[in-house]
């Protein structure tokens, strides 16, 4: 058993450190560690036992044991297990040794923690603002229980400004975005360009908070949360509300039924279908390509328009409740399924037949935006992005959840670490959900759709759960509460790590393929906005005025 | 003397309006196809006319670094494409007589050059970027159709458009390889003379964001607009006059209808193009172009040589 292998390691090396050990299943590991061993445990875990770090998490536990609370968690993708490694703090300034030096990707983990809770990861080796918006005063964090929800913060400095770092020598700040056309969403990007070439960037994102993660844990309870994980993504929200449902159930030891489990599968899959589509037909607009653009908006619609049929919403299905599902698919609504799949197979033959020999589009796309291994290793890279720099990894097989360990089909890999990769990938893993969903249609069982749960759940339960999202693994980390609501509740979208890796993927490159690899990611922002009260009072206030904006933009960088 | 004068100003003002008559109607024919190709059911042909009028009742706002260079520019863009209307046969034979191959050569740098104008006079980061690839364009775009022209003049033994016009870049009396070359050359450039995929890289919407008219709106924005739709039509007739210009002087509505047809034909064939390829590089388009720019040399050397 690797978990028990993994546990004598663990105590062989760190003894005493390790003050408390849960094993709630072969599959779970929670390691509390004091303090002073947390930042070896973790880089013990990382360097020689090879897990990949999936998040760093920050909590108020004062009410309740008088700390903070900070968990690192990470993947055994191979042997399905997630190690979460915790530890508390206390103290005014509470503090905890910063592991970002030899585990990059727990870099903005760490900053965020220090934004919202206020734990400070020492030793951090860019602890600059990551979250909060840059008038929000020091020493206020929002994610503290003692801060209500609607906390408009007296000081807030409506005058500061982001200070960017230094411009290296010989080069132009390239501002991109927070608007530019290949952008749907708010973030902005200072690149450092010499003629065409980006010698460097720095990201300042965040910029449409919605307080997600905080009305989860003082307004809406259990049930009504589905709701909201769902609307942090416009594209795959139906991700977020699974892994969270799925996170609490574990938290709470229920099993959802089987028929809802099959749903669950059928309804990501669905979505994937949708995502994927959009996605290649998005990448191609970026290259210039909009016939193929077009075309895969027009194969897409279908798949929109069974899930209208199916859930009464084009792309907010509104599925889970802990437990089960909230309705039901029924005979026509399978039917039409599986015509709309049949037909969606055909045309996306065609279509990956047609761009796989287009020389065109792989001169474009071949060498561009390289993730090596090492990169996906080091920053905790995910999904597409991944296989398609030959790193196997997939939620959906190697941490099985909902129906996925019933069902037959192939992860999909390519070795090549570009954009031409990732675009292979994409397009040969719509089979692959086509797959799925017909296994799934074929063997979904009857019964009820939901369990009934009569108990109120447990409070200050730990839970863990990771959805293979289209652009990677969701990962969702709870600690259930008291008043039907979760005391904390900690969404890492695939795209919080992937765009970690960008800065890495569009050195050296011209500016032309900066915007392709951006695309290849598939940027989510609204995905890594989700937290943070937002200020509305004060930001409305901030009206520029034309001349204002005008010299915002033209002003000349020294 | 007078009589002659006064038929070139009428031809050259025949041609001038039904370049601008015609040009939104190409631009509607492409918009049309490329919405087929796409399976979209696409804007009415007439649109590119109403893009046109509305854009030149809007507000005249001036933003950028020297706004007159600005007007100057945008004036100055659709100017130059009208003149070389004056200097190439649109069916009804060449209206200014007096041209030769170095005038037309200079007008159709102008288009190029303007666009370069058009970018630093508006001096944001964006475009001053599609400033740099405009030029990097223009460099190796440009020495191509010269050097077609030259074949021709070379093989005729004359810098006058009109002997250059009349086919003779195949040859006088013996067939010319090095036109054919050419036309090969100039065939596979086509694209970027007219700024459409996959050498639209110095506008780029989703790169650099226009480039060089990011800051242009308006009636302004108009005038660019109108030029690069007239753009599409003047090379072509170029292009027309100079590889393919038989049937010209047939009688008049017959000369004139060929002509245009073949004007359409390769607004259909720029369209296709358009609509199968993505955006180039600007490395790459460069390394493209600069493998023809010596292969035309060697074309031109032919010519000298007789063949």
């Amino acid at each position: 058993m690797f978990i028990l292998h993994l546990l004598n390691r663990l105590q062989e090396r760190f003894g005493d450190g390790i003050s408390r050990v849960d094993m709630t299943s072969d599959e779970r590991l929670y390691l509390y560690v004091k303090p002073a061993v947390l930042r070896n445990v973790c880089v013990f875990l990382f360097d020689t036992m090879s897990a990949r770090y999936a998040v760093g998490i920050g909590a108020d536990d004062t009410p309740y044991s008088g700390k903070y609370q900070v968990a690192h968690n990470f993947a055994f993708d191979g042997k399905n297990l997630f190690c979460s490694v915790i530890t508390y703090v206390d103290g005014t300034a509470p503090e905890v040794d910063s592991i970002s030096d030899r585990i990059p990707a727990a870099n903005w983990s760490e900053r965020e923690f220090y934004d919202l809770v206020g734990v400070r990861a020492a030793g951090h080796p860019f602890p600059k603002r990551l979250i909060l918006p840059d008038g929000w005063p020091d020493g206020e964090h929002p994610l503290r229980k003692d801060v209500p929800w609607n906390h408009v913060p007296e000081n807030f400095h409506s005058g500061r400004e982001y200070e960017f770092e230094r411009l290296p020598e010989g080069c132009v700040a390239v501002p991109f975005g927070p608007f530019h056309p290949t952008l749907d969403e708010p973030a902005h990007f200072r690149l450092y360009v010499e003629g065409e070439r980006i010698a460097g960037c720095e990201y300042r994102g965040f910029m449409a908070h919605r307080g997600i993660e905080k009305l989860a844990e003082s307004v809406l309870t259990y049930n009504e949360i589905p709701m909201m994980a769902e609307r942090i993504c416009g594209i795959c929200g139906c991700v977020h509300n699974v892994a969270y449902a799925q996170a609490v159930e574990e938290a709470a030891a229920l099993s959802p039924t089987k028929r809802a489990e099959y749903i669950r599968t059928i309804m990501l899959e669905v979505e994937r279908l949708h995502s994927h589509l959009l996605w290649v037909g998005l990448a191609c607009h970026i290259a210039g390509f909009d016939t193929l653009f077009m075309q895969s908006f027009r194969i897409r619609e279908p798949v929109m328009r069974i899930a209208e049929k199916i859930t009464g919403n084009r792309k907010t299905y509104a599925l889970c409740v802990i437990g089960g599902v909230r309705w039901n698919l029924d005979e026509d609504a399978c039917t039409g399924l599986r015509r709309v799949i049949d037909n969606l197979e055909d045309e996306w033959r065609g279509v990956v037949a047609a761009v796989s020999k287009d020389k065109n589009i792989q001169r474009r796309t071949r060498d561009v935006g390289v993730a090596s291994p090492g990169l996906v290793k080091r920053m905790g890279l995910l999904g597409p992005v991944a296989r398609a720099s030959g790193i196997c990894i997939d939620a959906r097989r190697d941490h099985p959840y909902a129906a996925y360990d019933e069902v037959e089909f192939d992860v999909i890999v390519r070795e090549s670490c570009d954009v031409w990769a990732r675009i292979l990938v994409r397009a040969l893993e719509v089979f692959e959900s086509i797959r799925i969903i017909r296994q799934c249609l074929s063997k979904m069982p009857d019964g009820p759709i939901a369990a009934e749960i009569t108990d109120e759940l447990p409070s200050a339960r730990t839970g863990i759960s990771s959805v293979e999202a289209p652009r990677g693994e969701a990962h969702h980390f709870v600690i259930t509460g008291e008043d039907n609501k979760p005391r904390r509740w900690r969404v890492r979208a695939p795209t919080y790590q992937n765009l970690q890796g960008i800065p890495y993927m569009i050195k050296d490159q011209t500016l032309s393929d900066m915007t392709l690899t951006l695309g290849s990611i598939d940027p989510c922002f609204s995905c890594t906005d989700r937290v943070e009260t937002i200020d509305i009072r004060s930001c409305s206030h901030r009206v520029y005025s034309g001349r204002e904006l005008e010299s915002l933009v033209r002003r000349k960088d020294k | 003397m007078w009589y002659d004068l006064l038929t070139s100003v009428f031809r050259g003002l025949v041609n001038t309006v039904l370049l601008l008559a015609l040009a939104p109607l190409c631009e509607g024919i492409v918009r049309k196809l490329t919405a087929r190709i796409q399976s979209r059911q696409g804007p009415p042909i007439r649109q590119a006319y109403y893009d046109i009028l509305k854009l030149l009742g809007k507000e005249d706002i001036e933003v950028g670094e020297s706004p007159v260079f600005q007007r100057l520019a945008a004036a100055l863009g659709l100017a130059s494409v009208l003149c070389i209307a004056w200097l190439i046969p649109m069916g009804v034979g060449i209206p200014f007589s007096g041209g030769d191959v170095i005038l037309l050569v200079y007008l159709l740098a102008l288009g190029a050059v303007v666009g370069v104008l058009a970018g630093i006079a508006s001096g944001t980061t964006y475009s001053m970027l599609g400033v740099s690839r405009e030029v990097m364009m223009l460099i190796t775009l440009e020495p191509l159709l010269i050097i077609a022209l030259l074949v021709a003049a070379v093989n005729g033994g004359s810098m006058r458009l009109e002997p250059v016009f009349s086919g003779v870049v195949f040859g006088d009396v013996t067939f010319s390889y090095a036109g054919l070359i050419m036309l090969l050359m100039v065939l596979a450039a086509f694209q970027a003379y007219v700024k459409r995929v996959p050498f639209d890289i110095a506008e780029a919407e989703t790169e650099i964001m226009e480039g060089a008219l990011m800051e242009y709106s308006g009636p302004k924005l108009a005038l660019f607009k109108y030029a690069q739709m007239c753009r599409l039509v003047v090379y072509s007739g170029v292009f027309v006059a100079l590889f393919v210009p038989w049937g010209n002087e047939l009688m008049f509505p017959l000369g004139w209808l060929l002509f245009w047809l073949k004007v359409a034909v390769l607004v259909v064939l720029v369209t296709v193009l358009a609509a199968s390829h993505a955006r180039y590089r600007i490395d790459q388009a460069v390394r493209y172009f600069l493998v023809m720019v010596a292969v035309s040399f060697g074309a031109l050397v032919l010519a000298a040589l007789g063949y």
